[in-house]
């Protein structure tokens, strides 16, 4: 009888069910619904990441719509070198030529004739500089240029190290240009060669040098180049030569990085204004406020949730400037300085295709479902593009001050099942 | 440990005991459940015709008067069902432990006795597929519903020997118990749609009272009359009720008769006013009737009966018919303080657009220590 008792835990109760003859009286039931007053008390915010902190440096060129471009400023060199171990005499170092070499992390594998100009620039450039003010420099002072196209389409230089170790692939051109196809992700090492006209190492600047990149094609120039944050910025190996202990001259090479990487465009990001904005240089980004209703706490599951939101208009650009709006829970409601919560799980996005005035739907089941059961949750969140301040573009969307074009959360929920009845 | 303490453990002991847990009938999914056999192994091996003339047997009180010493009786089985709705048969299995009752003498003519009986089975398991529109596309849905627990009747029983030839019970009935249930519908797109589970827990409370009474004619013929009323079935969850539904009057009769020392007959009937209870749309007033024998020792008895009626609840306005064969055999041993009886049951079912078949495996024990 013990046994028996025990085994009156085990049973097999499931059964198909024959509705509504012989099912039980209650139904699960789902509700779609729009709720627009329930984002509340939006609002954009700006600066929180510049142009210099991006992890990309855009460079693109669409006539009449945007025009980008990438600079940055190398690192010191040392002018003197020591020839002699423990000995303090240095000696002038005469430099006769260096590579530049940039990081292609992004281009439109559509564009034609895609042009990759590089620019000298006053070596006074920092993050206050303005496309005006460079307006010159990228006029007057071009250093080098290569057909990036012309030189994808040439045969592959195949060298054995770089082959058996790291499966890259090289191109080459006449002008001594040479393009490394990396294989882990397709980014373009693009190194210039460039001769003492080029690469002018003055003593007085102590080898510093700054560049300026441009794009033009014949369509969709557009390129991202790695910056200093991502850790692929630009890198100039200096060749040079000193005069060893017999006075014969010595050969010898040094790599400066980039000190200083952003990139200046026009016409610049609009101020904000009563919309929603997200992204742009210096980005931005926007607070949504929600009061979720009560239904959703006591007498419904959050099945799937939908961020509405209506763009103002179309953003412009060539679409491999697409980007992603990313929507972030936060830890705390502190306005425009609220902490993010960091590696939320319920952090979704959308991607946000230039050129296209689409309603943009972004999911937020999984966050909504978590606020439905947790009262003491900070019921917002934020927008902000992904990555930030590494491009142009800037998405602007109706806030709840446009009565008609406001954001809106699409629902669909479970009534919650009625239990206890026939 | 004196008669009366001993009695008192044991009646605690059924307070915490976990009520009944099986699926008896599908029938009873739209109804308040399906109600407990009152029957020991022994009457319900007789088809429950015995079950107005026996002490373990919760049906009355009555017989109760029949126990000379304390005693203890729990049953228990596994039943095998299969239904046909037409287009779909699944098979089930439930395992269950719905009845447990002690009964000793307080007095030379006054019985006590307790124990718990399955009063409504609430143990289901149901899954539909479906597909239904959302933001205008067809997605396929799976949902699941299941309940398990059951209501328990908890007796405390007085059997008076009036009379050599009368005796008469009555019964105090606490109705309590509870289910866990438990909705959940499945997205087959559960990438976009998350499952929706909602569970809850349902408590039952409820009262009742009965009285019967079994006439000895003869030394050879026996009559019982027995009624019992239950009132209204309150569930509450989290302390808010959420329905609240009247109970059945119950009324019945049986005859044994004894034609020699190793022969027993017994035919018994039974009137179950669900319908007139208004315990929903879907409830009837049902009639049961069984014929049942016992022959050979009572040391080793072989049992056969017969039983046949309506069920309580099922869709449509006349309620499901039930057929019954049953078989058993008893045990005594310990020099007749522990009895072992064994039963097997085959039932079929029949209600607009379903049949059940079920055959039943029981197992009794009864002691005297």
């Amino acid at each position: 009888m013990l046994l028996l008792g025990l085994a009156a835990c085990y049973e097999q109760p499931t059964a198909p069910g024959v509705c509504p003859d012989f099912c039980p009286g209650g139904q699960i039931t789902v509700v779609d619904s729009v709720f627009t007053d329930v984002i509340q008390r939006d609002s954009a915010f700006s600066g929180y990441v510049e142009g210099f902190q991006g992890e990309a440096l855009q460079v693109t060129d669409l006539p009449g719509v945007i025009d980008s471009r990438a600079i940055f400023r190398m690192n010191a060199m040392y002018t003197r070198v020591t020839n002699r171990v423990n000995d303090t005499t240095t000696y002038p170092i005469t430099v006769d030529s260096a590579h530049l070499r940039i990081n292609i992390v992004r281009r439109d594998t559509n564009a034609t004739n895609l042009w990759v100009k590089l620019y000298r620039l006053p070596i006074d450039i920092d993050s206050t500089t303005t496309f005006a003010q460079l307006a010159p420099a990228f006029t007057d002072s071009i250093v080098d240029s290569v057909n990036l196209s012309d030189l994808l389409r040439r045969p592959k230089q195949f060298d054995t190290a770089t082959i058996r170790i790291w499966g890259d692939t090289i191109q080459t051109d006449s002008a001594g240009h040479i393009l490394e196809v990396g294989n882990v992700d397709s980014t373009l090492l693009l190194l210039f060669s460039l001769d003492t006209a080029k690469a002018r190492f003055v003593v007085a600047d102590s080898g510093k040098v700054a560049y300026g990149v441009r794009v033009s094609g014949d369509s969709l120039a557009t390129i991202a180049l790695g910056s200093v944050e991502s850790d692929r910025g630009a890198d100039i190996q200096w060749y040079f030569t000193f005069p060893d202990t017999a006075a014969v001259a010595k050969d010898s090479t040094a790599h400066r990085p980039a000190f200083f990487d952003s990139f200046v465009f026009n016409p610049p990001t609009p101020p904000l204004d009563s919309n929603l904005a997200v992204g742009g240089v210096p980005a931005a980004r926007s607070l949504l406020r929600f009061a979720i209703p009560e239904i959703l706490r006591d007498s419904a599951d959050v099945v799937r949730a939908t961020l509405v939101l209506i763009p103002v208009g179309p953003v412009p650009g060539i679409a491999a400037d697409s980007f992603r709006v990313v929507a972030r829970p936060i830890v705390t409601d502190l306005g425009a300085k609220s902490p993010l919560a960091i590696n939320s799980p319920y952090t979704t996005s959308k991607i946000m295709h230039l050129n296209d005035a689409d309603t943009v739907r972004i999911e937020l089941t999984d966050l909504v479902r978590a606020w439905a059961q947790d009262t003491s949750a900070a019921t917002a969140l934020v927008l902000g593009q992904a990555p930030e301040a590494a491009t142009y573009t800037q998405a602007r969307f109706y806030s709840s001050r446009a009565p008609a074009f406001r954001p809106a959360l699409h629902i669909t929920f479970v009534r919650r099942y009625v239990f206890g009845t026939p | 440990m004196t008669r009366a303490s001993g009695l008192f453990v044991i009646l605690a002991a059924l307070a915490i005991a976990a009520p009944a847990r099986a699926q008896d009938s599908q029938f009873g999914l739209r109804g308040l459940g399906t109600p407990g056999r009152w029957e020991s192994v022994r009457a319900r091996s007789t088809g429950g015709a015995f079950a107005p003339f026996d002490a373990f047997s919760p049906l009355i009180e009555a017989p109760l008067g029949d126990v000379r010493r304390v005693s203890a009786s729990a049953n228990g089985g596994e039943s095998w069902r299969t239904l046909d709705f037409g287009t779909e048969s699944a098979s089930l299995r439930a395992t269950r432990f719905p009845a447990f009752m002690v009964a000793g003498p307080i007095s030379q003519r006054l019985v006590l006795a307790g124990g718990f009986s399955t009063y409504l089975d609430k143990s289901f398991g149901i899954t539909t597929r479906d597909t239904i529109d959302i933001r205008g596309t067809p997605e396929p849905v799976t949902d699941a519903v299941t309940s398990d627990g059951a209501v328990a009747d908890l007796r405390i029983a007085l059997a008076a020997r009036v009379h050599n030839r009368l005796q008469l019970g009555f019964g105090l009935h606490g109705l309590t118990g509870s289910t866990r249930v438990k909705a959940l519908r499945h997205f087959d797109d559960s990438t976009t749609y998350r499952t929706s589970t909602a569970t809850d827990e349902i408590a039952y409370h409820g009262l009742g009272g009965s009285a019967s009474a079994l006439l000895s004619l003869s030394a050879d013929l026996r009559l019982a009359a027995w009624a019992r009323s239950d009132k209204r079935l309150r569930a509450d969850i989290r302390g808010r009720t959420v329905a609240d539904d009247d109970l059945p009057i119950s009324y019945g009769g049986g005859v044994q008769w004894r034609p020699g020392t190793q022969a027993a007959v017994a035919a018994a009937v039974a009137w179950r006013r669900w319908g007139a209870a208004g315990s929903g749309s879907n409830a009837h007033d049902t009639f049961n009737w069984s014929v049942g024998t016992e022959l050979g020792s009572a040391a080793s008895p072989v049992r056969f009966g017969v039983r046949g009626g309506q069920l309580a609840f099922g869709p449509g306005p006349k309620a499901p018919t039930e057929f019954g064969i049953s078989g058993g055999l008893g045990k005594q041993f310990s020099g007749g303080r522990g009895r072992l009886d064994f039963g097997l049951e085959r039932l079929q079912r029949k209600g607009p657009g379903l049949n059940e078949r079920v055959w039943t495996f029981l197992v009794g024990l009864t002691v005297r220590p």
